[in-house]
């Protein structure tokens, strides 16, 4: 049997002054995000998210293994891209001070349905649910109480909620797209307790016995077996490899089948497959409603300067970051002004403009992103930046979004809605990093209109016409707008067409600038 | 071909007039006739002085008055302001100025091949530069001038007032010995009466730089100094990021923001 790390509440009950430490590593260690190989696109070409997370409930007795069943299954669905686990013991309530003092003696029944902020999990989960962004509190088991620091989650496929009273609320039932429950012998459970607690905590059988009889074992028999009635299957505490690996098999079908239905549906990448039977008519730009830098005798030249291969990496680097700096100040056009009197040295009042906006940060899609992260500073200093790693599944051309690292007031929903973010990226192609970027911030709650996408090159008949329809609100600004996309060979061949070679298949603007990180970076 | 297409008209980019934006009540403000952009009159960035009001000379360029060039402007008007701030805010003016100087100087067609093989039809960069700046407070504009002109000469020139004549004297000048096939960025920051800008102009002729190869580039200007200056020498272009309301009785610039240089270093 696996150490049993969690096992229900009786853990509260425990001394609440030993180990403080350990309690805390075991609390975070229950909420996890494990993320394999990177997450394909969750949303069809319309923008709008075509299938929610796959969310599993767990429920059964202390101590009967639940953790371990969830454990089991995320072992076994080891090429799921992210899945979280979400234990029932983040979301105690904040305690009042009587409630705190019960605690501290031991009296308080931790084991009552009560004791759960439900509509709180039910709201995270809700949000998970629908790939949104939560914040799952954090409950402190030496303090017994919540914390004011919240752990941000986002981005899971599949989540696992588990707790003894995950089936109890008929909210969160309605949540579950798949019903567990862990049944066990009692006299196991029991065992098991006092095995545990013994070993682990140093405790008394008497204290541990007192506390089985006065909380748990009620709590068990009236609000935790009831809720096996709700279960979609019941699997056994132990001996469950049978059990683990259907349930398995299921989600994995699930998933699949969700998947495939996307795959249909998508339609970024594969716009410019060349097996379509005619090209789309190029998008007339005033359509596109991109924002293109006037074409002033230096930006064309620092365009040119930009295009040619006979150009020194320094002088890329260079003037990327001066042409990055002039597309940033151009974009400032989109943030919200308003009157602002002030007073000069002279003496003189004036009336003049100051920025009328509440938050402000970037986020720079990488790697070629980076490209223009220190125009951006140039021009914004002081603000928050993150990043979003979105790479190209090489083989057919799917974006996978492997990191979020986005600023902290994007984290949360409300401060989130009052944002304006500048999305920062090389070029817009194939426009599926884009595509996913820009779903990744509306997940988020940031406002379409309120997202500026600053970037060096799109290419018309490129993936631009589809971005556009999906997310007609967000601002573009670019410094020129190539024709045509052309299959390429990144590195080495590039441009002979050379199928053996061992580059990876890219789409190339025409005329474009080549590979932007690759220019700047290698 | 792969040129780039011709932009598509903008209109999204023009702010609306700056007038609509200043309440009735401040006097101490530009007149609005000499922000009003309603005119196009350049395809760039620029809006060259209004032709239809004669406030501005022929040779005067501005930046176009946007509702984020303004902020900045009010950033570095407002006495409260940091001198971090007041550092960073007027180096963001500063290289707009300058990357709109450039664009008055010449280009050539030129042809590159791009990475995926193909040729482009783009522009190259013609002719030598320099910048020169009146010290103290031109010195300030030097970063700004580096970061969009990388590794480009600066030479240097010290004018102060004569207290005996009350006229601009020449302390001081040290420039590029080739300055005469140059074409020259003058920096000052503030235009007031024009009297050290039209000494440092002489000074430049005198080294052999042509007129029209000169380019004045400044923050602020008093539309008296812009006249004066332009009188002076109408061939100079003079780039200019705004003009103010006019000067007050000890020829400072009203509403201004100071002593660009002492706020820039000193305080």
């Amino acid at each position: 049997m696996e150490t049993p790390q969690n096992v229900g509440m009786s853990d509260l009950n425990a001394e609440s002054s030993s180990l403080p430490v350990d309690h805390l590593s075991l609390q975070s260690k229950k909420n996890i995000v494990l993320v394999s190989h990177g997450r394909p696109p969750w949303y069809g070409p319309d923008g709008e998210r075509i299938s929610d997370a796959f969310v599993i409930g767990v429920a059964g007795g202390s101590a009967s293994g639940k953790t371990h069943v969830a454990r089991q299954i995320v072992k076994s669905l080891g090429f799921i891209p992210a899945i979280a686990i979400l234990s029932q013991d983040s979301f105690y309530k904040k305690h009042t001070e009587e409630e705190l003092a019960l605690a501290h003696a031991s009296l308080y029944d931790f084991d009552h349905p009560s004791a759960i902020d439900m509509p709180m999990f039910a709201t995270c989960l809700e949000d998970l649910k629908a790939c949104r962004q939560s914040n799952i509190p954090v409950y402190s088991f030496s303090e017994h109480q919540r914390l004011d620091e919240t752990k941000y989650l986002y981005g899971p496929t599949v989540i696992i909620a588990e707790g003894i009273m995950a089936l109890h609320d008929p909210a969160l039932r309605s949540l579950y797209d798949l019903k567990i429950f862990v049944q066990c012998d009692s006299d196991l459970m029991l065992a098991r307790r006092i095995e545990r607690d013994v070993k682990e905590r140093g405790r008394h059988v008497t204290g541990i016995l007192e506390q089985y009889l006065r909380y748990v074992k009620p709590a068990y028999d009236n609000f935790v077996r009831p809720t096996a009635a709700f279960a979609d299957i019941i699997v056994p505490g132990s001996n469950n490899d049978v059990a683990i690996e259907l349930i398995c098999t299921h989600v994995r079908r699930q998933l699949q089948e969700r998947s495939n239905a996307f795959r249909r549906k998508l339609a970024v990448p594969h716009l410019y497959n060349s097996s379509l039977s005619r090209p789309p008519p190029p998008p007339q730009d005033g359509d596109l409603k991109l924002e293109i830098l006037p074409p002033t005798p230096q930006v064309q030249g620092i365009l040119t300067l930009l295009r040619s291969t006979d150009t020194p990496r320094q002088d890329l680097i260079f003037f990327f970051d001066r042409l990055a700096t002039l597309l940033v100040e151009n974009a400032m056009q989109f943030l919200p002004y308003c009157p602002h009197t002030v007073t000069t040295p002279v003496g003189v009042k004036t009336v003049g403009q100051k920025l009328n906006t509440k938050h402000i940060c970037g986020v720079c899609i990488q790697r070629s992103g980076c490209v223009l992260e220190r125009g951006f500073k140039r021009v914004l200093n002081n603000v928050p930046m993150g990043s979003l790693l979105i790479q190209s599944n090489s083989s057919d051309g799917e974006p996978l979004l492997l990191q979020v690292k986005i600023p902290v007031v994007l984290r949360k929903r409300t401060s989130a809605e009052d944002s304006w973010v500048f999305l920062l990226d090389a070029q817009i192609g194939t426009g599926a990093a884009a595509f996913m970027a820009i779903r990744v911030l509306l997940d988020h709650g940031v406002k379409q209109d309120h997202i500026i996408f600053v970037t060096y090159l799109v290419a018309r008949r490129g993936g631009i016409a589809v971005l556009r329809r999906a997310f007609p609100h967000v601002h573009i600004i670019c410094a020129a707008v190539d024709n045509e996309m052309k299959e390429g060979w990144l590195e080495g061949a590039r441009g002979e067409g050379n199928p053996e070679g061992s580059g990876r298949r890219v789409w190339l603007m025409e005329p474009g600038m080549g590979q932007v990180s690759a220019m700047s970076f290698l | 071909m792969s040129f780039p297409p011709p932009p598509p008209p903008q209109p999204s980019i023009q702010q609306p007039p700056v007038s609509a934006n200043h309440s009735p009540t401040v006097s101490s403000k530009i007149p609005s006739s000499v922000m009003s952009s309603s005119v196009p009159t350049n395809e760039f960035a620029s809006t060259n002085s209004n032709p239809s009001n004669s406030t501005l000379p022929r040779s005067v360029y501005t930046l176009k008055p946007t509702a984020q060039l303004e902020a900045l402007y009010t950033i570095i008007r407002d006495k409260e302001t940091s001198r971090g701030d007041f550092l960073f805010y007027s180096d963001r003016i500063i290289r707009l100025l300058v990357e709109e100087g450039l664009n008055h100087l010449p280009v050539v067609n030129k042809s590159v091949v791009t990475p995926t093989g193909s040729t482009y039809a783009g522009v190259g960069f013609e002719g030598k530069i320099c910048g020169v700046s009146i010290l103290r407070a031109g010195e300030a504009m030097e970063q700004g001038l580096r970061e969009v002109c990388r590794s480009v000469r600066i030479g240097k020139i010290l004018i102060q007032r004569d207290e005996s004549t009350a006229l601009p004297r020449l302390f001081y000048s040290k420039l590029p010995s080739d300055i005469a096939s140059r074409y020259v960025l003058l920096l000052d920051p503030m235009l007031a009466t024009g009297g050290s800008a039209m000494k440092a102009v002489e000074v430049l002729l005198d080294e052999g730089v042509k007129e029209e190869r000169i380019l004045f580039i400044n923050l602020i200007s008093s539309p008296e100094g812009l006249n004066t200056f332009c009188n002076r020498f109408p061939r100079v272009k003079v780039i200019t990021g705004w003009v103010d309301q006019g000067l007050n009785e000890k020829a400072y610039i009203i509403p201004g923001l100071g002593d660009f240089g002492e706020r820039r270093y000193c305080e």
